[in-house]
């Protein structure tokens, strides 16, 4: 869960970045919208249940990455800062930590033809 | 046995028990609570919202399109929202993944996309307008907290329909707790 902590203070610093690091306005979108969607994931996977909606996090990440890519920039430091924040939530998106429960076989057990919460039962 | 503690199979613990639904029914007052107040601002009853970080943040948001998209402002759809959470998870005793599986999974569809629907909020909040609003940030916050604690219970009931599906059962029945269906599962 730690791991995902720090993930949710990495979308909030994407949040006020703009504003600390002067980017331009593209970027600034960019951050603005990502930085929420990062939080909200992390969030959601501090409980144990839902810990695989950490997983949701890792196309953010390489968009993060991949920007400069397909739009022009003009803050160079925007743009590293960015690519920094999609590494590190990248690599703590893959920390699953501690899950003690099984919750049935968790939601990969709804596609399963034989679910541990079946075998259980019988 | 497991069952007589209301634990689904496989499971360590009851979702549905008490303890893990009052902290998200308190957090779906709260939401509902705010949402209430910004409503008043949006339907013109009070003058002044509190803002205390963003200036001119808050009315900016309050009063701008996206706000004022639908016939009714964006904030009494929040408060109807907020309702819904706080209602579906009140209603049913500690064994309703099995008895109730239609209240838990309104439950968590309300819990799930208004939870969506305030982070789509926040974002417009910068990007279109460059504003922020103290309280709708506050509204999303909550709405994000209750995401995670409420969907334990979806999934089992989830998992308590997929059993009744393998044995040949009408999901219909289960999902509105017919007790004549119910007894044939566990």
């Amino acid at each position: 869960m730690w791991a995902q902590i720090i993930n949710t203070i990495l979308g909030l610093w994407l949040m006020i970045a703009p504003a600390v690091l002067n980017y331009d306005n593209d970027l600034a979108n960019n951050s603005y919208i990502v930085g929420p969607l990062i939080i909200t994931f992390s969030v959601i996977a501090y409980w144990e249940a839902t810990r695989v909606v950490r997983k949701w996090n890792y196309p953010l990440a390489i968009w993060l990455l991949a920007y400069f890519l397909f739009f022009d920039y003009s803050s160079e430091i925007g743009l590293i800062n960015n690519i920094t924040v999609g590494v590190l939530v990248f690599v703590f998106s893959t920390v699953k930590g501690k899950v003690e429960g099984t919750y049935g076989g968790g939601w990969g057990s709804l596609w399963k033809k034989d679910p541990i919460h079946y075998k259980e039962e019988n | 046995m497991k069952t007589d503690n209301h634990i689904p199979p496989g499971w360590g613990y009851n979702p549905a028990q008490w303890s893990q639904r009052i902290p998200i029914v308190i957090l779906a007052i709260i939401g509902f609570g705010i949402a209430v107040y910004l409503s008043l601002y949006q339907l013109n009853i009070i003058d002044e919202v509190w803002e205390p970080f963003f200036g001119k943040g808050s009315i900016k948001i309050l009063n701008s399109k996206v706000s004022n998209v639908l016939p009714v402002p964006d904030a009494v759809l929040g408060a109807f929202g907020y309702l819904v959470d706080a209602v579906t998870g009140v209603i049913g005793g500690t064994y309703r993944w099995r008895t109730k599986p239609w209240v838990v999974i309104v439950f968590g569809l309300a819990v799930g996309p208004l939870g969506l629907v305030s982070i789509m909020l926040v974002v417009f909040q910068p990007v279109l307008f460059s504003a922020w609003c103290t309280f709708c940030l506050a509204s999303a916050v909550i709405s994000i907290l209750m995401i995670g604690p409420a969907m334990d219970e979806m999934l089992a009931s989830l998992q308590y329909m997929q059993r009744a599906k393998k044995k040949k059962l009408s999901l219909w029945k289960v999902f509105w707790g017919v007790k004549s269906e119910i007894k044939k599962v566990n």
